[in-house]
């Protein structure tokens, strides 16, 4: 996700930030195992780029939890009501 | 709808009792699943499917299904997650009639930044301002859109574990895919999703200038 000559302050592997990238959303539902969970955590306190990914997959994760429903449209209780009164 | 009465669900929640029943003679509380259900059903349909007639086509058709096969439903799951197995079901045979939204793949690679100056160090507002105050109807709007771009397997297992709440292994059992593919589907379905909101907000908010 990043490279080593981005920040100057910023030394890490890069390899690294790939490594983690495909793991950010099982890391976000809790499903990784102890030691993934713990390099993702220390690997974000140094990478600001890794940071933001995450920070916005979660916010993107939130938004699809927390849009709502819609309401069903007038007739369509009626409609299926008959459709199944009308079954054998 | 009768079935043996005798057999004792291996999964309870709180449709047992009026699933079983209904196994067990009393028909007319058929209807009581409809109401319970009905609203969720429709806007399952309308995250799925490509507009609310489809919507309401499937939730219509899973209902029929559901009635047809209650009897033989042997509560070895939720009668939730067998709901929707039923309505995934009737997902593929409508998509299979109208040609909507064909399937392709997605790959991690493509969500990868070109080059380190795509790549923002700060956080931006939409993520980092409360949910509440983001979440307006506009952008609720573009976000059920851009769910409907997602080619349908990955949008299928991000409206059942990020919209409808289900878990990885109960999304995998409705699915009848591996809870691994699960995962790496839903991972990509994000990153397509969090790209589409990045360019939502690069849109549509005022820019300050980089210092």
């Amino acid at each position: 996700m990043t490279t080593n000559h981005t920040h100057p302050d910023h030394k890490h592997d890069h390899k690294a930030c790939l490594e983690l990238f495909a793991k950010l959303s099982e890391y976000i539902d809790g499903e990784t195992d102890e030691v993934t969970c713990e390099a993702i955590r220390a690997h974000m306190e140094a990478c600001p780029c890794c940071t933001t990914c995450l920070e916005t997959l979660k916010r993107t994760v939130g938004f699809c939890e927390e849009v709502g429903d819609e309401p069903v449209p007038p007739g369509f209780s009626k409609k299926l009501r008959e459709a199944l009164s009308n079954m054998p | 709808m009768e079935r043996d009465a005798s057999r004792v669900p291996e999964v309870t929640d709180q449709d047992t009792e009026l699933v079983t029943a209904i196994q067990s003679g009393a028909a007319e509380r058929f209807e009581e699943l409809v109401t319970r259900y009905e609203g969720k059903l429709y806007n399952f349909g309308l995250r799925i499917c490509k507009d609310a007639s489809d919507a309401e086509d499937l939730a219509q058709e899973t209902f029929i299904n559901i009635f047809r096969y209650l009897k033989d439903f042997r509560q070895e799951t939720k009668f939730k997650n067998w709901m929707y197995r039923i309505a995934t079901g009737v997902c593929h045979r409508m998509r299979r009639r109208s040609k909507y939204a064909p399937e392709r793949e997605l790959s991690l690679d493509e969500f990868l930044p070109a080059d380190h100056a795509d790549i923002d160090t700060e956080l931006p507002e939409w993520a980092a301002m409360p949910i509440r105050q983001v979440l307006n109807r506009e952008l609720g709007d573009h976000l059920k859109a851009s769910v409907k771009e997602l080619p349908p397997q990955y949008r299928l297992v991000l409206v059942l574990r990020d919209m409808e709440g289900f878990s990885t292994d109960e999304a995998a059992e409705i699915l009848g895919i591996t809870p691994a593919n699960v995962k790496v589907r839903l991972h990509r379905a994000r990153l397509f999703l969090r790209e589409e909101l990045k360019g939502y907000f690069h849109d549509n908010q005022p820019h300050t200038p980089r210092s």
